[in-house]
Order: structure tokens, then sequence, then C-alpha cells
């Protein structure tokens, strides 16, 4: 069915959105979108949601994963934070992302902590332009630092699931040499190390 | 045309707010609000409480409605709630159960 349904500027959805038309967001869903169609994030759209559908494209602002059993398209203006599945992703000039990008058949079964610690550095140094052009993502970003307790999203956070790996407490030592850590480790490893100290003494 | 359509094929299940009119030609589940006016179209399924302003029924509306304008129940509507609003009509050929709060 080509039904349009649009979500216009004005509109808060909480909630889920299924079905099998295609669907267009301006204005701010929160939840789950899972359609068979074609989702369209606007400029201006917010979506924080995990959005799976045949076609997903992107103009806004989206924080959650992306499902496509097609297509995912992240045109200009668009800010994603989460995970990006589909046999064929472009992202264009002028797109921001932030998390697991994975091309090809659906093979989640692909070792999946190598390509987060990958994707991790390369990942990392876009955080520093993220928060400049991006108003809403900001407000992902400050719990950032404290992610490994409670990130707001577990999906999303491919970055901090190897910086809360277990190896802290039990032997960082041995941890380490394995490979470069991600930045953020060594700062917790030290404050948690010598709060552990203190702790102790 | 309203700029926000919820079309058939297509269920929402939760909270809808809205600062603009709303068209419901799928299904609505939850709770919706929507200050600028609600049309159901004929066909459109709306389980929810219902607060808006202007509100037209064409389709099934099953739930509490509060309007701060006017409810107009048309011919193949069927609201099955109570109806709290300034002014109702309801058309000959709509079907409706519930009570009727008018601010008399």
């Amino acid at each position: 069915m080509a039904l349009l349904t649009v979500i216009g500027r004005g509109v808060r959805v909480r909630g889920r959105v299924t079905g099998d038309a295609d669907l267009t967001i301006e204005g701010h869903v929160e939840g789950e979108v899972d359609v068979t169609g074609e989702v369209t994030v606007e400029t201006g759209g917010l979506l924080g949601a995990s959005v799976s559908a045949r076609v997903i494209v992107v103009r806004g602002a989206v924080r959650g994963d992306l499902t496509a059993g097609e297509a995912v398209r992240l045109e200009d203006g668009a800010r994603v934070v989460g995970d990006l599945r589909a046999p064929r992703i472009s992202i264009a000039k002028g797109a921001l992302v932030r998390g697991l990008v994975q091309t090809g058949g659906i093979e989640t079964t692909l070792p999946r902590a190598k390509t987060a610690a990958k994707s991790t550095p390369a990942v990392a140094p876009r955080r520093a332009p993220t928060p400049a052009p991006v108003a809403r993502p900001a407000a992902v970003a400050p719990p950032r630092p404290a992610a490994p307790a409670a990130p707001p999203r577990p999906a999303p956070m491919p970055v901090p699931r190897p910086v809360a790996a277990r190896p802290v407490p039990v032997a960082v030592s041995h941890a380490a040499p394995k490979g470069p850590p991600p930045p953020v480790v060594p700062a917790l490893k030290k404050g948690a190390k010598a709060a552990l100290k203190k702790k102790a003494t | 045309m309203a700029s926000t359509v919820i079309g058939a094929g297509i269920t929402i299940e939760g909270e809808i707010s809205a600062d603009e009119e709303i068209v419901v030609q799928g299904t609505v589940r939850g709770k919706l609000d929507a200050r600028e006016g609600v049309i159901v179209e004929a066909g459109g399924t709306v389980e929810a409480d219902i607060t808006s302003g202007p509100l037209t029924v064409a389709g099934n509306v099953t739930g509490n409605i509060s309007s701060s304008d006017r409810v107009d129940l048309q011919s193949g509507a069927r609201v099955i709630g109570n109806v709290k609003a300034t002014r109702i009509t309801i058309a000959d050929g709509a079907q409706f159960k519930g009570n009727v709060d008018m601010d008399v």
C-alpha cells in the first residue's frame, strides 16, 4: 500500500508505530517503528526509536538502530546515533553517524566484538564535531562519560561496551597489552582504581 | 490538508500529542491529544481517549472524547464512549453509545 502517513512537525508520538505503509516523520517519535514500507525522517524530524523498514531515508536526527531490508540512505543533515544494518547503506556528505555500520546480508553473527573494536577508533574522533552543529544529540552526549554505568539505550552504544569490559577490575595489566584501548578507558580505569585503593586503605 | 496523517495500514500504539490537526485513516491505540482537532475518517480506528479541539468522526472510536470545541459524528461513524464537548452533532446513520456532557 502506498498510502502516505505523515507525522507532522507539531506532533509527538510515544509508543509503537507499525504497519505496511510508508511513513514520513517530521515531528518527534519515541519508541519503536516497524513498517514494511519506506520510512523517511525529514529535516527537523526527531526519531528516538529503533527502526525496521524496507527502506530508511534520514535527513533528520535519529537515536536508535536502523535496520532496513533493502537500503538505508543518510542524506545531508542526517544525524544518527545508533547501528545501521542493511544490504545497501549510503551516507552522504554532511551526514553524521555514530555507531556500527554493517552492509550486505544480515549476518548478525559477524564477530561483533571485533567489529565494534575496529569501529571504535574510527568513530571516536567524530565525537568532537558532533556537538557543535547538533543541538539535540548533545542531549545524548552528557550521559556518555558515565555511560558504562547506565547507557540510556543499550544498542547505540557500541563504544562503551569494550569500555565497560570486565577485565578492568580483574587484571588491567593483562588486558592492556592486547590492543590499544579506546581513549576513554584509561581515565576510567585510573579513576576506578584510585577510588578502589582509597577505599581499601 | 492536515500535515499529519496516520494512513491506512499504519498502527500507532502509545501516546500522540500534537499541535496540529491529525487525520486518522489507520489505527491509533492509547491516547490522542490534538488541540487543533482530529478527523477520524471512514476506515480509521481509534481505541484511545481523545482530547482535542474540533473532532470529526466517520470511522470507529472506542474511548472517551473530550473536546474543547465541537464533535461531529458523521454518518457511518461508530462511537463507544463518553463525549464531553461544547457542541455535538450526530448525523443520521451514526452509531453512538455513551454519555453526552455538553457543559450546560
